[in-house]
């Protein structure tokens, strides 16, 4: 049997071990070992085995993974949320669907710092949607909002998952950094024109709310200032150089504890409990990742993305058709795997057929990171969705799926913009010199 | 059980802590003072090895590893459950032949005495936790699957 053959069962038997409840980890790894073998001997296969894990172990560059996924822990702790969605709502008061606004706006800002887009949907079900729904607001439509608002978490930076695609795809994650920020402040504009577009076509989705008075907005806006803090040591010390990810993680980390204490929005308990969870996750998290490397192992040495980027050379398949495949790979994978593993999984395939077209690793970063933002609100598996509908039993998980619709419209939007202006991404880096 | 899960996790989580720490330490010495810690670099590795591995055990217990549960919703309660003791032999039996494999290793390193190139720390030290992680994961699964019943 020729590698690449070995390579297509490979693939084949990962999504049947998948299918069958397996862990994702365990999977990866026990394909991965089992295709080394066949190629290269049951000899090198185990000591890939052995040495992977180890390698992992002792990254410093994963150190950052562990560090933000703290800062997000504290920070859902930290009663931020609530007062980002106040203060996003006093600078939308008076516009049409401006509770709706307000929900984007604010999961935004505490997504890009909490890093999860589950945990960001979770706690704004909590805060928005009670809100909204008093308003009048359609339920399918608050749900889809705060679902599809949740998303942005991944992709505004610093994000847990942009670092791991850094990893994986060994690019630079302080550019990854840079090159999502304007993709993601574009899908938040977007999610904002959706709003407004589904406020003109069902005005009884989207019921008008009486203005704040002007003190109560400005009142309200001084709540962010915990987020600003957070996003300047996390966010803005990578840009100016000052820190490198790790460094900022750190900082953004141990001032946002220091402000949840200082504001009495946390005690000692629920310090412990944030870094249990963020070790938990963490080990989680990487449990995936030893899988991933090894799996990775096994696809580069079947030479599958070299012989597939060989075969679109041959094929003549323009760039587009490629990028249309591979977002189609993403929709089908987003179906059914979480947004971690479909990165780790995709990226040693992905990323030689995209280079090889004329789009770089960075500009990839991005992409795919955008495409998990699809998976999470496109069923079966919206994840995002499924973490509403936790908290709002009373919402249908199809009514969520319907409230998503106009937001995944934005989401295409944008991976469409991508393509054309591949510059929305690969701007900002150059102009900042990373 | 219970205890081993929460030894390791404040273990852990004290891990993760101190990394914390001492990267803000040395970003602050390092731009007040021009007196950067000597090492950070080696010292956070480690306690990143620490942080995750011996929290891998309760990931186990906790059974949170991420899943696909796609046939949950097309096949009986009774054959998920005999599926996840499936996974779960499968997953012990990795981490089982994932640990000898290690030990190999590890030993070559503890002879050779390897050791880092700034604190001179002996790189078997960065050994312990994985070795630790992985034969709690291996324990903590086996012992999944000596309760499993038929029924929840």
């Amino acid at each position: 049997m020729s590698n690449l053959a070995i390579g297509a069962w490979g693939v084949i038997a990962l999504l049947v071990i998948l299918w069958l409840r397996v862990p994702i980890a365990v999977a990866l790894a026990i394909v991965g070992i089992a295709g080394y073998a066949a190629i290269d001997g049951w000899h090198k296969a185990l000591s890939v085995l052995a040495s992977v894990p180890f390698e992992l172990a002792s990254a410093y560059s994963l150190s950052v993974v562990p560090l933000f996924i703290l800062m997000g822990a504290v920070a859902s702790r930290g009663r931020m949320a609530k007062e980002t969605f106040d203060a996003c709502n006093g600078l939308f008061s008076g516009i049409r669907g401006a509770l709706a606004n307000a929900t984007i706006g604010a999961c935004a800002l505490f997504g890009a710092i909490c890093g999860s887009s589950i945990a960001t949907a979770a706690t704004f079900s909590r805060v928005a949607i009670p809100e909204m729904r008093r308003h009048g607001y359609e339920a399918s439509f608050s749900a889809g909002a705060v679902a599809s608002a949740g998303t942005l978490a991944v992709l505004i930076p610093p994000s847990v998952l942009t670092a791991i695609y850094a990893l994986a795809a060994e690019q630079s994650l302080a550019r990854l950094y840079a090159a999502c920020f304007i993709p993601g402040v574009v899908l938040a504009a977007l999610y904002v024109l959706a709003v407004w577009a589904v406020a003109w076509l069902r005005p009884a989705w989207v019921p008008s709310v009486p203005a704040m008075r002007l003190l109560e907005r400005l009142r309200a806006a001084t709540g962010i200032w915990k987020l600003g803090v957070l996003f300047f040591f996390a966010l803005f010390g990578i840009y100016l150089g000052w820190f490198s990810p790790t460094e900022a993680a750190a900082l953004a980390a141990f001032v946002a504890i220091i402000i949840a204490f200082a504001t009495r929005a946390m005690d000692w308990r629920a310090l412990v409990e944030a870094l249990l969870e963020s070790v938990h996750t963490t080990a989680a998290v990487f449990f995936i990742v030893i899988g991933a490397f090894i799996f990775s192992r096994f696809i580069v040495l079947t030479e599958f993305p070299a012989e597939l980027a060989r075969w679109v050379a041959h094929a003549k398949l323009s760039p587009l058709m490629v990028l249309i495949a591979v977002m189609a790979l993403y929709l089908i994978l987003g179906t059914f795997l979480d947004e971690v593993s479909m990165i780790l999984i995709t990226v040693p395939v992905a990323l030689p057929l995209v280079t090889h077209i004329g789009y770089d690793g960075i500009w990839l970063g991005v992409f795919v990171t955008v495409m998990c933002t699809i998976g999470l609100i496109s069923p079966p598996t919206g994840m995002t969705v499924f973490a509403i509908q936790a908290q709002h039993p009373e919402i249908p998980v199809a009514r969520i799926y319907l409230g998503t619709l106009p937001f995944l419209v934005a989401d295409f939007v944008l991976v469409a913009l991508l393509v054309a202006f591949p510059g929305m991404a690969l701007w900002l880096p150059s102009a900042l010199k990373m | 059980m219970k205890l081993a899960e929460k030894v390791f996790g404040y273990l852990a989580a004290a891990f993760l802590a101190a990394m914390m720490l001492l990267t803000v330490a040395d970003v602050v010495l390092r731009s007040l003072f021009k007196y950067p810690i000597h090492g950070t670099f080696e010292l956070i590795e480690f306690g990143l090895a620490c942080a995750v591995f011996l929290a891998m055990p309760a990931v186990f217990l906790r059974d949170e590893n991420l899943i696909v549960d796609a046939i949950d919703y097309m096949v009986k309660r009774e054959v998920v459950r005999v599926l996840d003791l499936a996974a779960a032999c499968l997953s012990a039996g990795l981490l089982v032949v994932m640990l000898f494999q290690m030990v190999p290793l590890a030993r070559d390193m503890y002879q050779l005495g390897d050791v880092t190139a700034d604190l001179s720390i002996p790189k078997i030290y960065y050994w312990v936790p994985v070795l630790l992680g992985i034969a709690g994961s291996a324990v903590a699964t086996i012992f999944y699957i000596a309760r499993w019943r038929p029924k929840p």
